[in-house]
């Protein structure tokens, strides 16, 4: 009787759970149904009678003002450009300097390790100016290799790539090159099949950080042709601020696709920041 | 330990140390230097002005609200956030099936992966909008009177921490959850054993056992707050009214960016450096105390 009771508690606590947290993730995804719900009614409604959920007249204007009206494939070149470019790079120069700061022997090797971890703790508020005058310096101003140049070191990406070469055994890298294996051999046939999962992690958090990046392309890049997409969007706003069904199709352009690669990839996300604790 | 093959060696590490000394030591050593200078880039005459830019911090109104909207939007944003995603994370690790804690991880994590530039937008302009804006429309509906959430300066503040526990709770949701996943299930049977209910097994187990998880999520919380700078650009309008929301990274950026004064801009920047380092080292002295189990 007494753990029937207990279950039945058990089983009503779990609904009430189930039922708040239900609730809160209506709430979470409410912004995105306005958004979807703004860009496709026409802009007169979004400004005198904004308050039906669903679009009394639904139109496809604002997609057909934001796709004709503005260079957005431009945009989306820049930031697929910047992204992709940046994440092969990354990730290449992070497995490999990783590898060697955990298997090679070198003088100065830990103070060079230190130095990197340190300006892992450093805000970019501090690096971006002397960086703007570097940039400006060497002609890269309004630029994407100004996004490009500067990221292809990236401490976090060595630090991740090093712990995880620490737990390849010795014996496998050894036998290898007993077998006459060169260090280019053993960093691709070896060393890059271990580490999968930190690369897959890696590969993701990297894509996400200049995809969405917003404070570099602010600082580096000023004509409209060559923005990226998040500066693309905010110039986009303030451009058409009595437009909201444009810029909800805006938003809605750039924010939709990043979802449905999320929910496809949700599992390897989620097991890349339990296991980075990334951010 | 490898033989080291030194052209393998060297082909790999010289690129590698010439990036990083241009763009990762450079740029820390030139802003330290820059801040002891009078530095613009369109100027001729940037000279030496020594302690000038850091006196100038102390009689400046804008830099005392700038510090104290951060201290005040990191302290409580970062506290609500770890109060929300604990109790998120320890309600969803209650649920039996599989598939629905990752659903509602999912739905809450979904959020973080949204340029926040996007999600800010979308938030000013159709969410907190005082004229056509969601919440004003439920607050006009229910008969109350419409509030200026990001034109009132008593409300920017409050607007602004909603919105980034919105986009951002997620991530620490996640983190959360992973800690729980890893405290073996004996320990809570021996609580129940001895007829622990919920919520001190919560109190009891739980928190003591996430030390170490709460720890690193609370500095990392900490540190990411405190360079927030997208919402505050693109949700406000000149920083607010009344600098009701600048803080330290969009004062930065003002400074260096739009008046040119990249000198003052470095010192500002170093005391945002000196702010963070505190509290890195503040939270590490307090994380050495912790549970093994």
């Amino acid at each position: 009787m007494g753990k029937d009771m207990n279950k039945k508690r058990g089983m009503s606590r779990r609904v009430i759970i189930f039922l708040v947290l239900l609730a809160a993730s209506i709430v979470v995804v409410i912004p995105y149904v306005w958004m979807l719900s703004n860009s496709f009614k026409p802009q007169l409604e979004t400004m005198i009678d904004p308050g039906h959920l669903l679009p009394k007249d639904p139109t496809l204007y604002g997609y057909d003002k934001v796709l004709t009206g503005s260079p957005f494939f431009k945009w989306l070149a820049n930031s697929l450009i910047v992204t992709c470019t940046n994440t092969v790079v990354i990730l290449f120069t992070s497995t490999l300097v990783g590898y060697i700061f955990s298997r090679f022997r070198f003088r100065g090797k830990n103070f060079i390790f230190a130095m990197l971890l340190f300006t892992m703790m450093v805000p970019a508020q501090v690096t971006m100016i002397t960086t703007f005058i570097i940039i400006d310096g060497i002609g890269l101003y309004d630029s994407i290799l100004a996004l490009i140049i500067p990221s292809f070191v990236n401490v976090f990406g060595i630090y991740l790539c090093k712990q995880s070469c620490d737990e390849i055994p010795k014996e496998l890298i050894e036998s290898a090159k007993i077998d006459g294996a060169g260090d280019f051999k053993i960093y691709f046939r070896i060393v890059i099949p271990q580490i999968r999962p930190v690369i897959g992690a890696l590969a993701i958090f990297t894509f996400l950080e200049y995809w969405n990046d917003y404070l570099n392309p602010l600082i580096y890049l000023s004509s409209t042709d060559r923005m990226t997409l998040p500066l693309a969007l905010s110039y986009f706003s303030t451009q058409h601020s009595s437009d909201l069904s444009a810029t909800m199709a805006a938003a809605s352009l750039i924010m939709i696709p990043a979802a449905i690669v999320f929910i496809i990839f949700q599992k390897q996300f989620i097991k890349g920041i339990s296991m980075t604790g990334m951010k | 330990m490898v033989r080291s093959n030194k052209k393998f060696l060297l082909l790999i590490m010289i690129p590698i140390i010439a990036e990083a000394v241009i763009f990762l030591i450079i740029p820390i050593l030139g802003t330290l230097g820059i801040s002891f200078m009078d530095y613009n880039p369109l100027g001729h005459t940037n000279s030496f002005t020594g302690w000038d830019n850091y006196r100038k911090l102390l009689e400046d109104e804008n830099f005392i609200i700038a510090l104290r909207n951060t201290l005040c939007f990191t302290i409580f944003a970062v506290g609500i956030n770890i109060v929300i995603s604990l109790t998120a994370a320890t309600m969803i690790s209650q649920l039996r099936s599989n598939k629905t804690r990752s659903f509602f991880r999912m739905m809450f994590f979904m959020p973080c992966m949204a340029p926040m530039v996007a999600s800010a937008v979308v938030w000013g302009r159709s969410i907190l909008n005082t004229k056509v804006g969601l919440v004003n429309e439920i607050i006009r509906d229910m008969g109350g009177d419409a509030i200026a959430w990001t034109g009132d300066p008593s409300y920017v503040m409050f607007s602004v921490i909603v919105f980034t526990l919105w986009a951002d709770l997620g991530y620490n949701i996640i983190l959360f959850s992973a800690g729980i996943d890893g405290i073996p299930g004996e320990v809570y049977e021996a609580a129940a054993i001895d007829g622990a209910g919920p919520f001190r097994k919560f109190f009891n187990v739980t928190l003591p056992l996430l030390g170490r998880t709460t720890t690193f999520v609370v500095l990392m919380t900490l540190i990411s707050y405190f360079q927030m700078f997208a919402q505050f650009s693109v949700l406000l309008f000149k920083d607010g009214p009344q600098n009701s929301g600048l803080v330290l990274t969009s004062y930065i950026y003002k400074i260096a960016f739009v008046n040119k004064d990249m000198g003052y801009a470095a010192a500002i920047s170093v005391i945002l450096f000196i702010l963070i380092l505190i509290v890195s080292l503040v939270q590490r002295k307090a994380g050495k105390v912790d549970w093994e189990y």
